[in-house]
């Protein structure tokens, strides 16, 4: 069995606030062990406050944990090498409002020893990736939520990190923006590299999580295979086009003689995100 | 993505100056671009606007009084640019998450404290060269002036030794290093701001304790000297304040260390040496703030 890009074990973080008031602090994170497998996207779910950022940040050696371990392929994280396998995207990132986005690549390119024509390259590559080659030369302060979002994407894949931790890629970012992200996500999958996300857009995990984790007060409450978890198992959907109302008919009878139940009946609908984005593409081209 | 195995294949270092330089750099920028400068304009403005004030007075030692007032000027200009810009850097960073951001890179938090104070260095070392600058062309207008105001009634020989003198004593190695001494004085107001921003909860509470300190800093010397010697003050001071005493000594810069540039202002020729002196105790000042800011980082709940 291979490393797992992460493990947590048994992890507790409890904020001691300043204040009077609330004695003994806040736990963030209460007794939680997880592992992602190399090569997993990751989802994890929970309401604001869950403990899901503690969590990452702890992951990440950013925070430190009041109790227990977590390790990035096996390296601890208290150890700044650990980082060398990861790239981080944190909530609503900003970055240097008077740097570049190529100026920003190339920042953190340094910081992760590149240089030179190979971190040029690494930097075009990645504006590409992040559809932000029109931007480059632009200030990133300058930049939409959607656009910040992407350079904070290609700046956490600026090393080639096996891991890619991403909290709330998405939040903020309009329906298109929000598809290219997810679609940048899918292709890294395709590549082999794992991801740890967590989300509030649950039809986007499903679309590419292949496993999920649902936190609630600081605790893991459910953990599992996506499919799994949400598939009904004794019951199929058939999807018919141009069905007279005879063939209907014919079918519920058929279904009844064998024994099994029709439970609901309906037109399927064009999912919203995918009409959205039809038309706005329409009218874009227009 | 096509992976390449330079990249991964060096062992990690535990400093990289390299990371450091990246930082320091970016922070540099940083600053450049927010137009810190502007306040060059205020500097130069009060320069030439004293400069003009002096002309129409029109009496004796002026030259001196020009020295004064430029080195007392740049020594104000360069803590305020010292506090000021080193207050915000930790905070912002904060805020913004782009601290996140870097930490998440393999990066120490050593290296970035470090990486920051020498950005910060280099924005002072930019604004004291250009305000020395400006102060050398206002000197060599006012060193002409002193020359062509010396009586024209001397017998050649005096007025001879009159101009060689007026001419070596301006542009005296002294001056050249009380900038020096003033760019010291400023990276340790840096650092000590630093360090106070590695615990501080706000950008105001920075930039206040900031200010406090250094004026504190100032009285740090004559606080030791009681401590030390009561009995020359003809005072007895109870253990509390004793302890009082020695507290701020240790907790404080001593600024006067610093006053060197008063002197120099006065005229006085300052021997190579001291000027090592002081460069050494600022380093020690440097180290042990930024060690001592280190470990508040390391605390610290980002
Ligand atoms: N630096 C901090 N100091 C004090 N409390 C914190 C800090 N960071 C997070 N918390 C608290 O920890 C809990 C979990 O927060 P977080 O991990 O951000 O949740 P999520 O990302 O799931 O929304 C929240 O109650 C939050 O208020
Ligand atoms: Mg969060």
């Amino acid at each position: 069995m291979s490393v797992p890009a992460i493990t947590i074990k048994n992890l507790t973080k409890r904020f001691t606030n300043p204040s009077v008031f609330s004695r003994g602090g806040i736990v963030a994170v209460d007794d939680l062990s997880l592992t992602v497998e190399a090569g997993h996207v990751y989802g994890l779910l929970g309401p604001n406050g869950s403990g899901k950022s503690t969590t990452m940040k702890i992951v990440l050696g950013l925070v430190t944990p009041t109790s227990g371990r977590t390790f990035i392929f096996d390296k601890d994280s208290r150890d700044v090498e650990s980082r060398e396998a990861v790239g981080f995207l944190p909530e609503n990132p900003y970055f240097y409002k008077f740097l570049t986005g190529e100026e920003t690549l190339h920042f953190y390119g340094k910081l992760c020893g590149l240089r030179g024509a190979a971190l040029a390259a690494r930097a075009r590559e990645l504006l590409a990736l992040a559809g932000l080659e029109d931007a480059a030369h632009r200030r990133v302060g300058g930049y939409s939520k959607g656009m910040l979002q992407r350079i904070g994407l290609a700046q956490a894949l600026v090393q080639e990190p096996r891991l890619l931790v991403l909290d709330e890629p998405t939040a903020g970012v309009d329906p298109a923006g929000s598809r290219q992200i997810r679609d940048l996500i899918v292709s890294l999958k395709q590549r082999g590299i794992t991801v740890l996300l967590c989300s509030h857009l649950l039809s986007q995990v499903q679309e590419i999580c292949d496993r999920i984790g649902i936190m609630h007060r600081g605790r893991l409450i459910r953990e599992g295979p996506l499919e799994e978890m949400i598939a009904i198992e004794n019951q199929t959907e058939l999807v018919v086009e141009n069905a007279t109302p005879e063939l209907l008919a014919d079918l519920k009878a058929r279904v009844a003689a064998a024994g099994a139940r029709v439970v609901g009946e309906a037109r399927p609908q064009q999912n919203l995100e995918r009409y959205f984005l039809d038309v706005t593409r329409d009218a874009r081209d227009e | 993505m096509t992976a390449d195995p330079a990249i991964h294949a060096a062992a990690h270092k535990l400093f990289s100056f390299t990371r450091v330089w990246a930082i320091a750099a970016n922070t540099f920028r940083d600053l450049v671009r927010q137009k810190v400068f502007y306040f060059m304009l205020v500097f130069a403005l009060i320069l030439i606007g004293a400069s003009l004030a002096l002309a129409s007075i029109n009496s004796r030692g002026q030259l001196q009084t020009v020295i004064d007032v430029s080195l007392g000027a740049m020594g104000v200009f360069s803590i305020l640019l010292a506090v000021l810009a080193t207050a915000m850097l930790l905070p912002k960073d904060i805020e913004d998450r782009t601290l996140y951001t870097i930490l998440a890179k393999p990066v120490a938090r050593f290296e970035y404290l470090a990486g920051k104070l020498l950005g910060v260095v280099g924005i002072l070392a930019l604004a004291i060269v250009l305000m020395a600058g400006v102060f050398c062309i206002v000197l060599w207008y006012w060193r002409g002036r002193e020359i062509a105001a010396i009586p024209f009634y001397y017998d050649p020989a005096e007025a001879a030794q009159r101009i060689e003198l007026v001419r070596s004593g301006t542009f005296t190695p002294s001056l050249f290093g009380g900038v020096f001494v003033v760019l010291l004085r400023s990276i340790v107001c840096a650092a000590l701001t630093l360090m106070i921003s590695c615990f501080a909860t706000s950008w105001l509470f920075t930039v206040i304790v900031s200010f406090a300190a250094v004026i504190i800093g100032h009285l740090v010397a004559i606080a030791r000297n009681v401590w030390q010697n009561p009995a020359s003050f003809g005072v007895d001071p109870p253990w509390y304040m004793d302890g009082f005493l020695r507290l701020v000594t240790v907790a404080f810069p001593d600024m006067q260390i610093f006053n060197i540039v008063d002197e120099i202002a006065l005229g006085t020729n300052v021997a190579p040496a001291i000027f090592a002196t002081i460069a050494g105790l600022s380093a020690g000042y440097i180290a042990v703030y930024l060690l001592v800011g280190y470990v508040f980082f390391i605390w610290r709940e980002l």
